[in-house]
């Protein structure tokens, strides 16, 4: 990354909005500099800077070969809510990319697993998009994600496409159903019997909260997928990105410069650990 | 090359400094406390002033007819070099995107002047924290790159003084423009060259012998005068392996998070941007201000808050500097300067803390009776 972008401003403008689920939205942005999506690497992150009010670390959502640098946001805090009320044509402050991003070179031919969580799939969804692009690069791709309810599912105009595309299988759970849900009902890890995973040759790349990242790791590790080959997103409060702040400690690693995507082995003895 | 010069050139040094374009800054009276604080003279330098530290205690004791007499206060060069609240930018919307119409730029240089070695130490710390290649911070950059260091060498251990322990003191090894040691009669300097700028119109007599010697013997007193130590073997496996002991449970019932602690701290370098809006012209500011890892919210997000529990922020700020710190940047957070245990209101003992946590349970609760919380 050339040195410059750690502090250059460029300017972001919406150029589209859309609603995934009552409190999150995606937005499509152009960036002033002439930098496209490809210039952004899947797992990688951006600060969004809304004028006066204030920073937020949030993971790339699109794929490199996508007109628009996307974002997928859920309205929590005082500059998530800012950005939910951008209308097309106002702007943006984005800086970055940060962090490092999938090791999509460590997967390749082997079976890829994308497991996710809630807000876990946006950082996973440009290594979905590769995969379905370059059909034979890994060895299949299961993609695994789960939300609280069929409401929270995020990126549903996608999976037609997902689950059409060749050698992509798209298993989805929530944890609690509606009267219309046909489909899974528990915690991500009661499709792992189900997706027909090669333990032997399959790589995992994870992102999703906290304990949902525990349990997937525990099971992976059960079912005989060694560490070497488990790859989590963690998340922190990234506030500089550039790991002068100190926000984003988690033991020794600076979750916005070491990580934000870390082989697991690297991270087993700090995470998740209570009050670290 | 080694030197001694007169005690009363001390007003001429500041002035050379002056006249090389540094703002002086050294140890200095305000309010009953030693700060760092900006030289005009000779006359505001805390020369005489001895400052007596204790666990949660600072106070003036009687005066020495010395011209380095204290210790260190709550300021170090931290305070400088990276500001508790500098402007990193201003920035106006113009409809068309954010444009910055200014950017931060050193006002000045310093010339830090009286400042002890773990000080100095701590510098170098910073150097590593902040100056990681590409990664390098603009603010403090900037700021180092003009400044020099006259240090002086202690001759006298502050009661919370553990700078030995920590390979930081009392006598300044590199890194330093000058070091001083006071004798009792003359200033012995060390300087790299003799035709050194900073001493123009200064007559330096080399050293001799038993100036030399005398210097090294008042240095090595101090040293064993401090009555702290951490025991660096081994030290951040020892710690790693601490972090599930009931005795960092213990250690921070005393604790009120208060984050003295984090501000006194010379290495401390956590902060926090605020967005500051002027309504005359609508412009924005981008200000960074010190935070610390002691404040409940610093590592909240909308994943959650990992750190809720005071222990848990406590072991935070005690693990970075011993055991985290080493493997983010190969060196100590800590350089033992005791101003942690000066400055913390309830006189919590970071070498004690160290020394329970790494003791067995049994131990460890032994000791914490004997100092009840305050």
């Amino acid at each position: 990354m050339p040195r410059h972008a750690l502090h250059t401003l460029a300017r972001g403008t919406v150029r589209g909005m859309r609603k995934e689920t009552p409190d999150t939205f995606t937005l499509l942005l152009e960036l002033g500099d002439g930098r496209t999506p490809a210039d952004f690497m899947p797992g990688q992150f951006n600060m969004l800077y809304v004028f006066g009010v204030g920073e937020v670390p949030i993971s790339v959502a699109s794929f490199g070969r996508e007109k628009h640098l996307t974002h997928t946001i859920r309205s929590v805090g005082r500059v998530t809510n800012l950005l939910a009320t951008l209308a097309p044509g106002s702007c943006v402050g984005v800086r970055g990319p940060f962090g490092k991003g999938w090791p999509l070179d460590e997967a390749e031919g082997k079976q890829l697993l994308v497991i996710a969580g809630g807000l876990g799939l946006p950082p996973l969804r440009p290594v979905i998009e590769e995969a379905i692009a370059e059909p034979g690069r890994f060895d299949g791709l299961k993609v695994i994600y789960g939300a609280r309810t069929p409401a929270d599912l995020i990126y549903t105009y996608e999976y037609p496409r997902w689950q059409a595309a060749d050698g992509c299988d798209l298993l989805l759970t929530v944890d609690r159903g509606t009267p219309d849900w046909r489909g899974n009902v528990g915690v991500v890890t009661t499709l792992f019997p189900k997706a027909g995973i090669d333990a032997a040759r399959a790589v995992a790349f994870i992102c999703g909260p906290e304990l949902m990242l525990k349990f997937s790791i525990l099971e992976l590790s059960r079912i005989g997928i060694p560490a070497e080959r488990i790859f989590v997103s963690l998340e922190r409060n990234m506030s500089c990105a550039t790991g002068t702040c100190g926000h984003c400690q988690l033991g020794p690693l600076f979750i916005c410069r070491d990580g934000p995507v870390f082989g697991y082995p690297r991270v087993r003895d700090l995470f998740p650990r209570e009050g670290v | 090359m080694h030197f001694t010069v007169s005690k009363r050139c001390v007003p001429k040094l500041i002035r050379n400094l002056q006249e090389l374009g540094y703002t002086v800054v050294g140890p200095s009276l305000s309010g009953g406390v030693v700060r760092l604080a900006e030289l005009k003279g000779q006359a505001d330098l805390a020369a005489g002033a001895v400052d007596v530290q204790d666990p949660g205690r600072y106070a003036l004791g009687k005066e020495a007819p010395l011209v380095f007499s204290s210790v260190n206060g709550p300021d170090s060069p931290k305070r400088y070099l990276h500001p508790a609240e500098v402007v990193l930018s201003r920035l106006v919307d113009g409809g068309d995107g954010v444009q910055p119409v200014s950017g931060f730029r050193p006002n000045g240089k310093y010339a830090f002047f009286g400042i002890r070695p773990c000080d100095l130490s701590a510098v170098g710390v910073l150097n590593r924290t902040l100056l990681v290649p590409g990664f390098e911070d603009r603010v403090y950059s900037a700021l180092r790159d003009g400044a020099i260091f006259i240090v002086v060498n202690c001759t006298r251990a502050g009661e919370n003084c553990f700078c030995s322990s920590m390979g930081t003191g009392p006598g300044a090894e590199s890194g330093y423009d000058v070091a001083i040691t006071e004798l009792p009669e003359v200033l012995l300097v060390d300087v790299p060259e003799a035709d050194s700028a900073i001493f123009q119109g200064i007559e330096l007599k080399p050293a001799t012998e038993a100036e030399l010697r005398e210097g090294e013997e008042m240095v090595q007193r101090a040293k064993e005068q401090m009555g702290r130590k951490i025991v660096r073997q081994d030290l951040s496996k020892r710690m790693y392996a601490s972090m599930d002991s009931p005795a960092w449970g213990k250690v921070a019932e005393r604790c009120l998070a208060c984050g003295n602690c984090t501000m006194v701290c010379p290495t401390c370098f956590c902060n926090t941007v605020v967005d500051s809006t002027d309504l005359r012209d609508g412009s924005v500011s981008r200000v960074r201000v010190w935070d610390s890892c002691l404040s409940k919210d610093f590592v909240y997000s909308a994943g959650g808050n990992p750190r809720l529990q005071r222990m848990s922020r406590y072991r935070q700020f005690v693990m970075h500097k011993f055991a985290y710190w080493p493997d983010e940047f190969g060196t100590y957070g800590c350089v033992g300067c005791g101003r942690c245990v000066t400055w913390c209101p309830v006189g919590i003992d970071i070498t004690e803390t160290v020394d329970v946590v790494l003791r067995d349970q049994q131990a460890a609760e032994k000791k914490l009776e004997a100092h009840p919380v305050a």
